[in-house]
């Protein structure tokens, strides 16, 4: 072969994998398995709850989304990502079970979906994946709990939307939000770091957040100490142990619909504990998915939680930041009664510190 | 078979102890059960001031304690051990009592249906958002209703045979049983499910005064039917035709049984959750300590239920910063206790 002949056959296949690249788009899932998607994705069905809404978010609409487990519809029904995609409404919620056991994919109401993509767990063994393999369904699988693990599914759901400036967008986002936190926070001294206890549950028994769930890790970020660091999970205690713990300040989970602050300020043995006395006691805010696990609205958590903690340190205008966040995510602006919903005002209104929450009337 | 041998084989003259040592012995553990779990706990408080927070309450006692101390023994311990103790010493009477009248040493409360019926109830209760008495209510009345369902199941013209009975509860426990696991399925992975996977293992961690006088006269009334009913329960033990020949009305006595059993187990899943094995293990060590007459076995058996669920409450709630679920330790310590046990009156039967 010449010369010519050499160069002219390295351009071709120089050419022909450029037009490969341009046909098929390849990125990792969090399983760390190469997907490749002929295009970018036109009918998306998700099955982990969080990751309807995550997908709304970084595609910035609904059109796409064809399918998703029925919790995820229920948050979208009930909040706000129902009010600002409409036709969110309309999607089908019946790809999955409704509960516990609810990953278990329909594989038959999928194939009638006829979805590019289907995202499923990756870290729930393989018995919830491997009926859409075997009906040659491409699945796409994430992993959840981490702010790592909560950055790359940003990027997941970005590379299924053909978007992934959109991802490193976000992540900028949530990183500047950590730096900045971690800027004040370093300066709070050892003494004064509250500690502060999350309640995955409260409404029927008590059961607290441990060392590395991701409510230890927001709680740390903002500079206090996770008083049920010695568990590992979130599982069941008893309100001696709250008793003994002490907490300056406790969080109630944003799961359970009808658990308010009087779950604590009415219990003959936690209303004693110094969160209560002081009022400390403040349940998680919902926007677009609920504030307490990792999302897309993350850092709007850190900074509600820094707020409150520390509000002579910090100095978030959270309306400000809601208003800003939700023009980026969602491309709206949220209305004031919008806002006094995502931060429960009327449930959280009297504790203490939150009226830096409430909207001035000049605003 | 051997399994089916009656509860009252064992002679008393066999035994080495006389009868009111073992009776002497099973009070003391109690005292010290009840002591142990009141001066245990997460919250740290020295046991002498545990005591006298207590006794403040009868005597004029100078306070040394701080409020939280004073509201950790009074609202929180009191309730809880006062709760286990009863429970434990419901729950064991009933399965002495129904291993005589079943005369068959592997009974169990749960053998009427009525605690998979309670745990359905209940569970029922969690998922539709219901705590506190709401959840008590429905533990107790689905409860009920399994015992309606075997009792009307389990008769045919106009009598029950106790092999029906048993397969009458085992189908009607394994109804509830799955509808419970259809309402895991269905219940929310965030909020309800955890609960309800909690609550079906038992715990006495949501004891108060006010659920003590829920589950109080229920488990009270039960112990005391059963209490009246030693002489009958002892003569249905030797056996459905002999009884009959002594004159017994054999099917209204063996319902009261059920019905006072069925009251205690109710009351004690309304309040506790599933608490399994205390029923089956206990009257077993009460028997070998004091024989298997009713008059004896009866109180032998609920001062050991008693001291046992106490125990393994305390270990429970002070063990780790976590609750561990009663039903958890009850069968971790009752199995291995069962198996030793079952071999042991084997080995006694063999060498008999």
């Amino acid at each position: 072969m010449n010369r010519v002949g050499m160069v002219g056959g390295a351009a071709l296949l120089v050419a022909s994998c450029a037009t490969l690249r341009a046909h098929a788009d390849c990125f990792g899932d969090l399983a760390g398995r190469e997907v490749c998607l002929p295009h970018p994705a036109r009918r998306v069905v998700t099955i982990p709850m969080p990751s309807a809404s995550s997908f709304i978010a970084v595609d910035g609409s609904a059109q796409r989304l064809v399918g998703m487990h029925p919790s995820s519809k229920k948050a979208i029904d009930e909040g706000l990502l129902g009010r600002m995609f409409p036709q969110a409404r309309a999607i089908d919620a019946s790809v999955a079970g409704v509960g516990a056991d609810g990953f278990m994919p329909n594989v038959e109401t999928l194939a009638l979906l006829d979805p590019d993509v289907v995202v499923q767990w990756g870290d729930r063994g393989d018995d919830i994946v491997g009926p859409l393999r075997n009906a040659g369904i491409r699945t796409a699988l994430l992993r959840y709990g981490t702010e790592s693990l909560a950055r790359g599914n940003l990027t997941l759901m970005a590379d299924i939307a053909g978007k992934p400036e959109r991802a490193k967008e976000l992540i900028a986002w949530r990183a500047a939000t950590i730096i900045d936190i971690e800027k004040t926070a370093r300066d709070i001294p050892e003494a004064r770091r509250l500690r502060v206890v999350y309640l995955q549950r409260a409404a029927s028994g008590l059961a607290a957040a441990g060392a590395n769930s991701y409510n230890d890790f927001y709680i740390r970020l903002v500079g206090g100490r996770n008083a049920a660091e010695g568990l590992a999970g979130a599982p069941a205690i008893n309100a001696e142990q709250i008793a003994q713990w002490d907490p300056d300040v406790i969080l109630l989970n944003g799961f359970e619909e009808k658990l308010t602050p009087a779950r604590i300020y009415d219990d003959e043995i936690l209303s004693a504990t110094r969160a209560a006395r002081e009022r400390r006691v403040y349940k998680m805010p919902i926007g677009g998915y609920r504030w307490d696990p990792p999302s897309q609205e993350s850092p709007l958590t850190w900074m509600w939680l820094a707020d409150l903690l520390y509000p002579d340190a910090f100095h978030y205008d959270l309306r400000a930041e809601i208003a800003h966040a939700y023009r980026l995510l969602y491309g709206q602006t949220p209305s004031r009664a919008d806002m006094d919903e995502v931060l429960r005002m009327q449930i959280n209104g009297d504790a203490r510190f939150y009226d830096r929450f409430a909207a001035s009337e000049s605003k | 078979m051997s399994l089916l041998v009656t509860a009252s084989g064992d002679t008393p003259q066999k035994r080495a102890l006389p009868r009111w040592v073992g009776a002497l012995a099973v009070l003391v553990l109690f005292v010290v059960a009840a002591l142990t779990a009141l001066c245990v706990g997460r919250f740290q408080i020295a046991p002498q001031k545990a005591i006298a927070i207590l006794l403040a309450r009868v005597s004029p006692l100078t306070a040394d304690w701080s409020a939280m101390d004073e509201r950790i023994i009074l609202l929180v311990r009191a309730p809880r051990v006062l709760l286990a103790a009863l429970c434990g010493a419901g729950l064991a009477v009933s399965g002495a009592a129904l291993q005589g009248v079943f005369r068959n040493p592997l009974v169990a409360p749960q053998i009427l249906g009525v605690s998979p019926g309670a745990a359905f109830g209940g569970a029922l209760a969690i998922t539709l958002g219901f705590s506190g008495f709401a959840l008590i209510g429905g533990a107790f009345a689905f409860g009920a209703v399994a015992l309606v369902l075997v009792g009307a199941l389990a008769r045919v013209e106009g009598r029950s045979d106790t092999v029906m009975l048993v397969l009458t509860g085992v189908v009607i426990g394994a109804l509830f049983a799955a509808l419970v696991s259809l309402l895991q399925f269905l219940a929310d992975p965030n909020s309800s499910l955890p609960a309800i996977v909690f609550w079906l293992m038992g715990s006495f961690s949501a004891a108060t005064w006010a659920r003590l006088g829920v589950a109080a006269p229920g488990v009270l009334v039960g112990v005391a039917m059963l209490w009246l009913m030693r002489f009958r329960i002892n003569v249905l033990s030797l056996g459905e035709e002999e009884a009959r020949a002594l004159g017994l009305p054999v099917e209204r006595d063996r319902w009261l049984v059920f019905g006072a059993v069925a009251l205690i187990e109710g009351a004690a899943v309304a309040v506790a959750g599933v608490v399994g094995w205390v029923g089956l293990v206990v009257p077993h060590a009460a028997r070998l300590l004091v024989g298997s007459d009713q008059r004896a076995l009866l109180p032998v058996s609920a001062a050991l239920g008693a001291s046992y669920l106490l125990l393994v409450d305390s270990l429970a709630r002070s063990a780790t910063a976590a609750e561990i679920p009663l039903g958890v330790i009850t069968a971790l310590i009752g199995a291995p206790v069962f198996a030793a046990l079952l071999r042991q009156t084997r080995r006694k039967e063999l060498a008999g």
